[in-house]
């Protein structure tokens, strides 16, 4: 193993989902080591020094989200988690419990790498990243450091809170951010179950940055889940 | 006796009569019968000269001594006949009116607990006897009544093998007749036409409110009346029964011909091009590259049949469970439009949504499906190029949300079934689906109390509509905008 080799954990008890994921993985110049159970998983954790770990939210041992609050006690690496499509439920969990991504089987190969590199240039990025003085998605450009936001070069005016929410959804960029997160963020704890804020102010942000808010290209609802701002 | 200056002789024995009349009218027969013979006596004593004394000076008196009392004694007799008549009749019509009450009730009665319910109250109520219907398994063994809480029915020293024997033999047995005289219950058949549909128990406080022969009649007459109300029943709940398996197999069958033409159509499909893959030595890379894509998109069209199938099946089973929170519409649309993806590549697609829609309080992750099922429908049933129009507007104090495509619209005869389940567009050999989709949205669309339609619009195409009820929006307040260094514009 050479030190510039990305190492990759699988948490699945399908083999054949395994097999799959191991072969895309490998293209891609991971190491793949494999795990059936979440113990498993977390023991290969432990002693693999992994820089990334794909979960399958159904394990036969342990419930998926157990297996991500376990890691977050120890180490912030990139998770991303494989769900069926029925569990809305387990992905809130699973995201509210510290994962950075999912996705909902079945998925393309495709759409596994594109979100993969998304959490590693995240989680790769050093700190001083926090420091951009710019961030640029379609045509509008924020100037983190005066507050302004430009649409084709013209600038729009948010409100204080539309701002906070561009702002927390642009410290995640490409990662999904239930609405708990947001409103915690946001509005602070006391207003984590009034999704309808987040809703309308999200309503607004596309009205005022997106050609088309019914079709938006970079303010994307994750239904039942929450919000991701797309490059 | 100043009376006696006043009133002629005869019109004091009339004075005896109704004294008479009015003994014999409040109390017994014996009564009567003692006051008839005392007024003679008393007439004789007081009235008869020589006064205060029984002997009689003339002869004629006697005659009206002797009339007087068969008079008496008439009087009394038919005066007390009439009041037995009276009681008779009073207690025949009680009985008729219970037996009427009870009847009327147990037509109503749908269901044996019911009929059991309405036939311990009116029988207990009428013979004042703890009652119990005891009723048949399926195995023919008759089963003691569910003990339950307190106020119902409690017979005392209930023996289910007395009930078996009654249920089995046709015959009324325990207190009161031949079989088994010893137990303190009587129990008799509920006959029916068919056959015997139980066994009724009685534990009278009063044996002769039950075996006075009026009594006892009226009895079987309530049991036949609570046998043939069980027989109905009976029947009723076979008749559903094997409607709803008729039904049942009915849908199964539509189920699996719908599911073994568009699962295996694809599989096919899948198994043609994988093997292709792994046996074609000389497939050029591009074929390949083509075949594996064909292979994942076949894939993916079989894992929108299998979802539409499970949520089918999730939503019958265990009904529509809402998540309701307050959307905007317009993002509910952008998602669904984004999950039909690349399908929509070759139409072109048109929003538009009334800017002043107010929140609406739906489950998002239900309506974004059925937007999808009827954008994704729309797509399936029209050539490329064409344009699906979304709008959304309020129209009678409720939302209204329309898909209409100018494609070759629906044929008039499908505008209705098309959201039954199992029923396909005309074209369905070249299009996948199992016709599930319409069916999912009309129970997503009626579940937050609203419709769903399809017509076809005037200038060609067809539309779906449906519409969500307008609710009270919760307000934001102002000073949820933060304060922050920047101040807020707008």
């Amino acid at each position: 193993m050479t030190t510039s080799q990305h190492v990759a954990i699988v948490i699945e008890d399908e083999k054949q989902i395994r097999r799959f994921l191991r072969t895309s993985l490998e293209a891609e110049g991971f190491a793949v080591y494999e795990a059936e159970t979440g113990r498993q998983g977390l023991v290969e954790a432990a002693t693999r020094k992994p820089d990334l770990l794909i979960l399958d939210l159904g394990l036969p041992d342990m419930d998926g989200v157990d297996v991500i609050r376990d890691l977050r006690t120890w180490t912030e690496l990139p998770i991303i988690v494989l769900s069926a499509r029925i569990e809305e439920a387990g992905k809130i969990d699973a995201l509210d419990a510290g994962a950075d991504d999912y996705l909902t089987k079945p998925f393309g190969v495709g759409e596994l790498l594109a979100r993969i590199r998304v959490v590693l240039r995240r989680h790769g990025a050093a700190p001083e990243a926090n420091n951009k003085s710019e961030f640029c998605f379609g045509e509008v450009r924020v100037d983190l450091g005066n507050r302004h936001v430009f649409r084709a070069g013209v600038e729009v005016h948010l409100t204080s809170t539309e701002y906070r929410l561009l702002g927390v959804l642009i410290r995640n960029a490409g990662k999904v951010l239930t609405h708990r997160q947001l409103l915690r963020e946001v509005w602070g704890p006391a207003h984590v179950d009034s999704s309808h804020y987040l809703r309308t102010y999200m309503a607004h942000l596309r009205q005022k940055l997106e050609s088309d808010p019914a079709q938006p290209n970079h303010l994307i609802t994750e239904t039942g889940v929450g919000y991701r701002l797309v490059e | 006796m100043p009376l006696a200056q006043h009133l002629s002789l005869t019109n004091i024995v009339m004075l005896y009569l109704v004294s008479v009349m009015l003994v014999a009218f409040r109390f017994s027969r014996g009564a009567a019968i003692v006051s008839s013979v005392l007024s003679v006596v008393a007439f004789d004593f007081f009235f008869v000269p020589p006064k205060l004394s029984f002997s009689v000076s003339d002869a004629q008196y006697l005659v009206t001594f002797a009339v007087m009392l068969a008079m008496a004694l008439l009087i009394s007799n038919l005066t007390y006949n009439l009041r037995y008549q009276v009681r008779v009749a009073t207690l025949r019509e009680r009985r008729a009116r219970s037996l009427y009450e009870a009847a009327r009730e147990l037509s109503g009665a749908v269901q044996t607990e019911q009929i059991v319910e309405i036939a311990n109250r009116n029988i207990r109520g009428v013979f004042q006897a703890e009652t119990a219907v005891l009723l048949p398994d399926l195995s023919e063994r008759i089963v003691p009544p569910p003990v339950t809480s307190g106020t119902d029915q409690k017979v005392p020293a209930l023996d289910t093998a007395i009930a078996q024997w009654v249920f089995d033999h046709q015959q009324p047995a325990g207190y009161g007749t031949d079989t088994l005289s010893a137990s303190p219950v009587y129990y008799l058949p509920l006959k029916a036409p068919i056959r015997v549909r139980g066994v009724l128990a009685l534990a009278p406080s009063n044996p002769r409110l039950v075996f006075v022969p009026e009594q006892h009649r009226l009895l079987e007459t309530f049991a036949s009346q609570i046998a043939l109300a069980l027989e109905r029943v009976h029947f009723v709940h076979v008749a559903q029964e094997a409607l709803m398996k008729i039904e049942s197999e009915r849908l199964r069958n539509s189920l699996l011909s719908a599911i073994s033409h568009d699962l295996r159509t694809p599989l096919t499909a899948l198994v043609g091009i994988a093997s292709t893959l792994a046996t074609g030595t000389n497939l050029s890379e591009h074929n390949r590259r083509e075949l594996a894509q064909a292979a994942a998109d076949e894939a993916m069209r079989m894992s929108g049949l299998v979802s539409n199938l499970l949520d089918m099946a999730r939503l019958q089973a265990e009904g529509v469970h809402l998540n309701r929170q307050w959307h905007v519409l317009e993002e509910i649309v952008g998602s669904a439009l984004r999950s039909v993806g690349q399908a929509l590549a070759g139409h072109e697609v048109q929003v538009s949504l009334d800017p002043a829609l107010p929140l609406i309080y739906i489950d998002s992750v239900l309506i974004e499906r059925v937007l999808y099922n009827l954008v994704e429908n729309a797509v399936k049933y029209t050539p490329s190029g064409s344009t699906i129009r979304i709008t959304g507007q309020i129209r009678e104090g409720s939302l209204a949300v329309s898909v209409t495509d100018n494609g070759p619209g629906l044929p008039p005869h499908m505008l209705e079934s098309v959201f039954e389940k199992f029923t396909r567009g005309e074209r369905e050999s070249s299009t996948t689906g199992v016709g599930l989709g319409l069916a999912i949205c009309r129970t997503i669309v009626q579940a937050h109390h609203g419709r769903i339609w399809a017509e076809n619009v005037r200038e060609g195409g067809a539309q779906f509509t449906f519409t969500l009820p307008l609710l009270e929006p919760p307000v934001i307040p102002e000073q949820l905008e933060i304060d922050a260094d920047k101040p807020g514009q707008e």
